[in-house]
């Protein structure tokens, strides 16, 4: 990963690390988000005032130290967690003047989530889990059947009534994805979504990001650790104490950037 | 809101997948409801008994109470006056007066080959006939032939011992010593507690046959005419008293026409037309002119209390009630199961409470990852209701049947190795639809109640926090 290849990655992107002009069609825009936890003496800042935006289509390596608040920052963007302070607007709703409902609808519908530990719920089968969504929308339709084309996408249209706990961790991943990918979002968020597999099954699935990426136009925002990842990234944000870092290099390692 | 058929999905495959979660949090509801239904069937089943058969609530009976000043006799004459001041209350649908013997008589026939012989004077009243109107077999056969059939009494000669009845309907007349005239036997009938004191007690110590249907029982026999019996007025069976009144007695007969329960508990019911004319013959016009009680059904049992005020105004008082007794007894018996019931019930919401807190905790992850792809704080507060719903639910369901299932084995316990006593029902329950529908919402509801605050807890449940969850 190079500086040269970030220039050349944000050259024709209005948005620059940490700061630059807001694109009208951004799929995210942040101004001066803040967050901390806890109280009184025990409160600890985790973000500082971030913003940024991310044009459509854009595939973005967020990377940092553990305990940077690349994570956090990842939730405050899908709507699983709230800022302090600052301004956040996904997909064109200002959270900070929308309602929960309207926020859960965003996350049903035009966001996908994937996790390192890839939350599936062992109690569903394989379809049961990618078509989860659909329990929380209205009207939805052909839902098995979207459920096992998502699952062909990502390989595993054979396993689709099998349990996760009988699958490995490579096709648990693929899973998770393609329950991120059901409702056929908008934006994509993978916080460390190879941090518990192999090198091979983590460059199958950094691939699929690439082409879902490049063939499909979803925006991804992955948080993680590796530098394959940030190899196939268009843009690179880097965070470091919650803030972002301006820098000509963001050199990574195991464990985060060194 | 998710919809509701995606929810009851949910719901149902939650609870599935977790049956010891389920029998946990449902094992005290079944419990409780199951005590609850079937305290309250037994409690109506009961009270249908006492109240319904025993001692009607509704129907009550006013006397006069006893009272003397200086020797004499000053009791309240219970007339046509106070009949009539009796139904002008608001609260009275009928009133019908009673007129009991006022002089000794006894009665003695044969029945079943077995000779009888029994007390009549204390033991007889008159009722109005209409009091029967509404009985289509005894209404016809209830009534004052002597008035219907007046100037219409044949000649005949009263036969002697051995010797046939000279009437031409022999199953019905009889030819009277007084005036050797053919009169219709006076009809008589008994009441259930009676016929049961009878089936319970007498039959079984005299060997004498158990008699289920009474019409069955007189047809088997060969008609009316078998259930005849003398009446000596003016007689008694009373060791040490007087066997005559003024030297005067006069022998009738009587025919048992059938069971009503309008008939007097213990002893047997005429019509009053014949109790006034012999009070008149024997005792004289006071006699013949003063109820011994007035019956009087109330257009509503709660009204109770307002009547017997007013009674006692009146210097007149209820007879003793001992359903009224009854009810009281049944009352309290009735609210201490339910009581009981409801403290099962409760602790069983807290323990559920307890066991969906719990579940909430074990289920963090799960709820976060519902919550990223899309559900509200609402939809996931209505799965964990749902879920306590489906448990109040089911265990209701669950209850209600061990209920009904109990209730099978005492009736059967009963009807096998329980012995005929008087009333002895065929069931001690009646499960009537509220109490069933009262047992569903009340395991609903405190179940529901009790998984409210882990509901409330699972709601907010940071989804970021909980997906981060190791």
């Amino acid at each position: 990963m190079t500086p040269a290849r970030h220039a050349s990655a944000t050259a024709s992107d209005p948005t620059m690390i940490g700061s630059g002009p807001v694109s009208s069609a951004a799929v995210i825009r942040l101004h001066d988000v803040k967050k901390s936890y806890g109280t009184g003496a025990a409160r600890t800042p985790v973000l500082r005032g971030v913003s940024f935006d991310v044009a459509p289509g854009e595939l973005i390596a967020l990377v940092g130290q553990s305990g940077s608040g690349k994570s956090t920052l990842l939730n405050i963007v899908g709507g699983l967690d709230t800022a302090d302070s600052g301004t956040v607007e996904v997909l064109g709703l200002d959270y900070h003047k929308t309602t929960e409902r309207d926020l859960a609808a965003l996350r049903n519908s035009s966001i996908g989530f994937v996790f390192q530990a890839f939350n599936l719920l062992d109690h569903l089968t394989c379809l049961g889990n990618v078509i989860l969504p659909a329990a929380f929308t209205r009207g939805a339709v052909d839902v098995e059947a979207r459920g096992r084309e998502a699952l062909r996408r990502v390989g595993l249209a054979d396993l689709a009534m099998r349990h996760p706990n009988e699958l490995s961790g490579g096709q648990k991943q693929r899973v998770a994805i393609a329950r991120a990918l059901f409702g056929s979002p908008k934006l994509l968020l993978c916080d460390e979504p190879t941090g518990n597999l192999d090198s091979e099954t983590g460059r199958e699935v950094i691939e699929f990001f690439r082409e879902l990426n490049e063939k499909d136009g979803v925006t991804l925002v992955i948080v993680t650790h590796e530098r394959r990842i940030s190899s196939v990234a268009r843009r690179i944000i880097a965070i470091r104490d919650g803030e972002l870092v301006e820098g000509e290099d963001v050199a990574l390692g195991p464990g985060g950037p060194s | 809101m998710m919809p509701v058929g995606n929810l009851t999905k949910m719901v149902l495959r939650n609870t599935v997948r977790s049956p010891r979660h389920f029998v946990l949090s449902a094992f005290g509801i079944v419990i409780g409801i199951a005590s609850f239904v079937f305290f309250l069937g037994l409690s109506m089943g009961v009270r249908n008994v006492i109240l319904g058969k025993i001692f009607p609530l509704e129907v009550v009976e006013v006397v006069a109470p006893r009272a003397s000043f200086m020797g004499k006799d000053i009791t309240k004459k219970l007339d046509d006056a106070t009949v009539d001041l009796i139904r002008k209350r608001p609260e009275v649908k009928t009133a019908l007066p009673r007129m009991a013997l006022a002089f000794p008589a006894a009665g003695y026939g044969s029945f079943e080959g077995q000779e009888l012989k029994f007390e009549v004077g204390g033991f007889c009243d008159g009722i109005d006939p209409s009091f029967l109107a509404d009985d289509p077999r005894l209404g016809p056969l209830f009534k004052d032939w002597e008035a219907e059939e007046a100037g219409h009494h044949p000649a005949c000669v009263p036969p002697k011992e051995g010797e046939q009845n000279p009437c031409a309907d022999p199953e019905f007349y009889y030819c009277d010593e007084q005036d050797n005239a053919c009169h219709r036997r006076v009809p008589v009938i008994v009441s259930p507690t009676l016929l049961e004191l009878y089936n319970g007690q007498v039959a079984s110590t005299h060997g004498l046959p158990v008699i289920g249907d009474l019409e069955q029982f007189v047809v088997q026999r060969g008609g009316l005419g078998r259930m005849r019996f003398n009446i000596g007025l003016g007689e008694t069976m009373v060791a040490g008293s007087a066997t005559t009144v003024n030297d005067k007695r006069r022998r009738v007969e009587g025919m048992l026409i059938g069971i009503s329960p309008k008939a007097m508990p213990i002893g047997m019911t005429v019509p009053i037309q014949y109790t006034r004319r012999w009070n008149q013959e024997f005792s004289g016009d006071e006699a013949a002119n003063t109820y011994s009680s007035i019956v009087v059904t109330l257009s509503d049992k709660d009204r109770l209390a307002v009547f017997s005020a007013w009674l006692q105004e009146q210097d007149l008082r209820l007879e003793d009630q001992l359903g009224e007794r009854f009810a009281t007894a049944i009352f309290i018996v009735t609210t201490l199961f339910v009581l009981i019931s409801f403290t099962i019930v409760t602790i069983s919401s807290i323990n559920i409470a307890h066991n969906f807190f719990m579940q909430v905790s074990e289920r963090r992850r799960e709820i976060g990852v519902l919550r990223a792809v899309g559900a509200t704080r609402t939809d996931v507060s209505l799965i964990i209701l749902g879920e306590a719903a489906l448990i109040g639910i089911m265990g209701g369901v669950i209850g209600v049947a061990i209920a009904y299932g109990g209730a099978t084995m005492v009736d059967w316990a009963s009807k096998t190795y329980l012995p005929r006593f008087p009333f002895k029902p065929p069931t001690y329950f009646d499960f009537q639809p509220w109490i069933i529908a009262g047992g569903l919402g009340f395991s609903t509801i405190f179940c529901v109640l009790g998984g409210f605050l882990p509901a409330r807890k699972a709601s907010r449940i940071a989804p970021a926090q909980a997906l981060s969850q190791q």
